[in-house]
């Protein structure tokens, strides 16, 4: 019994093929929009699931608990002598001052960020090392000295020199010589990033020695975080305290929100191709008709006719699937997901060339495949019924 | 297999403006292992009478029954079930699939019946080979002449082995040559044990030795001669 159901499905599934073969043209054609439509829905889910992780692996270094100085709800520098109020507070392990702030480059019209730190007081400061790609981190006692992202030789047009200058506020120029080179895994974050010391930030900046504008909080027991976030702010209210967690979860959200932006047009380019589908699949031909009519006077029940179109849809959806999630992979992967970069990346005149290689979760497919072949099957289900109960003698009239 | 109606009456479109009567009250016995021609003008009710002989829709009224098994209130599954069972199709225009090929227009009926590739083929094969046109079946059916067509459709129609062979006007797009071919094959069918009730009006089949009788409808009413 269950031998013979089985054969009697893989005999449909035969003629189910054989079926998009005479059609193959209409069945090419369908399968081919759709895949363009789950392509572009899977390179969104890619480029999220790739944006989320390298954020996550590039913050993953980065403080637990940063502190900025509010002044009519905009951000100040802080004074150094905050730093003793925090070293006070129990469960903090270390309290890195550091300047950080951007700088508009206007010869190319780039927009670098600017970081001012000891490595040498961090509490990963000796394996700062291992995030650049060449050279070497700076000591605080060295002058003028910078490690620079990615981006940042071929945006000033340095070539093979290893200086550069940037002009204070005042109109002069800060010399710098580059000591190294981030690494390309860490170019969400650093790809146009310039980590100098304290005092060249200072210098450079017109900072006040007495001041700076952030503070990088380390804690002795990660799993008090948010704890020690709650002291600070309590112990010095007129402080922001943004904690590595926040940090991350505003990335999710950020890449969340535009993924979801993005995905809501697709959704309407999938609606579009579903009705598209349901208006294909219930116009039956003359010759569809009298080929359903035909196969019902010869034995077929109208379970089976459904069944040969049910599996031609899957077919065809599973098929747009496979191609629509391959040609995905391939554009974010090998060609940056060059279509939606600036949507999904930033605003930066330097957008990130990160490599993006998304790994992806049986989850992500289940969602693409709910969002795309699930909805295709149903919008061709009823019209499927309707063709397959075309009664059998209208193949005799 | 002894095909029996009684009082059937088949009524389309009922209780709708273009309500047609198509059969009114027609009882009729068939004989197993017989062959009855059934002769009418167009729009007579003949082609109606054979889709209730085949399974393919109940009679509005009256009774139909095939080897004494009821069929009148039989819901569309089951009546499904006894057309594949005992029933076999040859119709006018061929109703083959242009782009399947020979063999696998044969074997289409054995589909839904799980019968497996490779028996599916023996059998089409075998019934093609009987026919002469084994040569063709690789052939798309919209390679092959009108009279190779029919031979297709009548392997198709033997492929289950039915006991009753329904012919809806087999030979009218047929020349006189594969008129009597078809005719002769029938009468080798008719010999083998089938029940065979033909549709026509053409003196080919009405006066062909094999057919022992010829039932007259007029406006859906029987006149035996």
């Amino acid at each position: 019994m269950l031998r013979s159901s089985l054969e009697r499905q893989l005999n449909i599934l035969d003629y189910a093929l054989s079926s998009l073969w005479r059609r193959r043209l209409k069945s090419l054609s369908i399968m081919l929009v759709f895949a363009a439509v789950i392509f572009l829905l899977a390179s969104f889910q890619m480029v999220t699931t790739s944006l989320s992780q390298a954020a996550g692996r590039a913050l993953a270094r980065a403080p637990e608990i940063t502190v900025q100085r509010m002044v009519a709800g905009r951000q100040e520098t802080i004074p150094l002598a905050y730093l003793d109020k925090l070293s006070a507070i129990f469960g903090i392990r270390k309290v890195v001052p550091r300047i950080w702030g951007y700088h508009f480059d206007a010869s190319n019209g780039a927009n670098y960020t600017v970081m001012g730190l000891d490595p040498a007081v961090m509490p990963l400061g000796e394996s700062l090392n291992l995030t650049l790609a060449e050279g070497r981190f700076f000591t605080d006692s060295e002058k003028g000295k910078a490690v620079v992202g990615q981006a940042i030789p071929a945006s000033m047009g340095l070539a093979d020199r290893r200086t550069f200058s940037l002009f204070r506020p005042d109109l002069t120029l800060k010399p710098f010589t580059i000591t190294g080179v981030f690494a390309p895994g860490t170019e969400l974050l650093t790809h146009d990033l310039i980590v100098t010391t304290l005092a060249d930030a200072r210098d450079l900046f017109a900072i006040p020695p007495d001041r700076v504008t952030d503070f990088c909080v380390y804690v002795a027991n990660p799993a008090e975080i948010q704890t020690i976030a709650r002291k600070i702010a309590d112990r010095l209210p007129d402080t922001r305290v943004l904690t590595r967690p926040q940090i991350q979860k505003t990335y999710q959200v950020v890449f969340g929100w535009r993924s979801g932006f993005g995905s809501i047009c697709l959704l309407t380019a999938l609606a579009a191709f579903a009705i598209l589908a349901w208006d294909k699949a219930s116009g039956l031909s003359p010759e569809e008709r009298r080929e359903i009519g035909i196969l019902k006077v010869l034995g077929w029940e109208t379970a089976d006719v459904l069944a040969v179109r049910f599996w031609e849809g899957l077919l065809i959806s599973a098929l747009a699937f496979g191609v629509g999630c391959l040609l995905a992979w391939i554009h974010v992967v090998y060609f940056g997901a060059a279509l939606f970069r600036p949507v999904m990346v930033g605003w930066s005149v330097i957008y990130p060339p990160l490599a993006l290689v998304p790994n992806l979760a049986l989850a992500d497919f289940l969602l693409i495949f709910a969002f795309t072949v699930m909805p295709y099957l149903a919008v061709t289900v009823i019209p499927a019924w309707r063709a397959a109960t075309v009664p059998p003698d209208s193949a005799i009239r | 297999m002894l095909i029996e109606l009684q009082q059937v009456t088949k009524i389309y479109n009922q209780g709708r403006a273009n309500e047609v009567k198509a059969l009114d009250e027609v009882s009729l016995a068939i004989a197993p292992g017989s062959m009855v021609c059934l002769r009418g003008a167009s729009g007579s009710g003949k082609s109606t009478l054979l889709a209730i002989i085949g399974c393919i829709f109940p009679p509005t009224s009256g009774k139909a029954a095939i080897g004494g098994k009821p069929l009148s209130r039989l819901p569309d599954r089951f009546l499904t079930i006894h057309r594949r069972q005992f029933i076999g199709f040859i119709f006018q225009q061929f109703n083959v699939l242009p782009e399947l090929s020979v063999l696998d227009n044969v074997t289409l009926p054995l589909l839904p019946l799980g019968v497996p590739p490779r028996e599916r083929r023996e059998r089409g094969l075998r019934l093609l080979e009987q026919l002469a046109i084994s040569h063709r079946k690789s052939f798309a059916a919209n390679q092959i002449s009108g009279g190779e067509l029919q031979r297709v459709a009548i392997a198709r129609a033997l492929v289950n082995d039915p006991p009753i062979i329904l012919a809806d006007e087999p030979t009218a797009h047929l020349d006189t040559r594969l008129s009597k071919e078809f005719m002769k094959i029938m009468a080798g069918l008719k010999a083998a044990g089938k029940t065979i009730v033909i549709t026509s009006h053409d003196p080919l089949v009405t006066e062909h030795a094999a057919v022992e009788r010829i039932v007259d409808i007029r406006d859906g009413r029987i006149h035996v001669s």
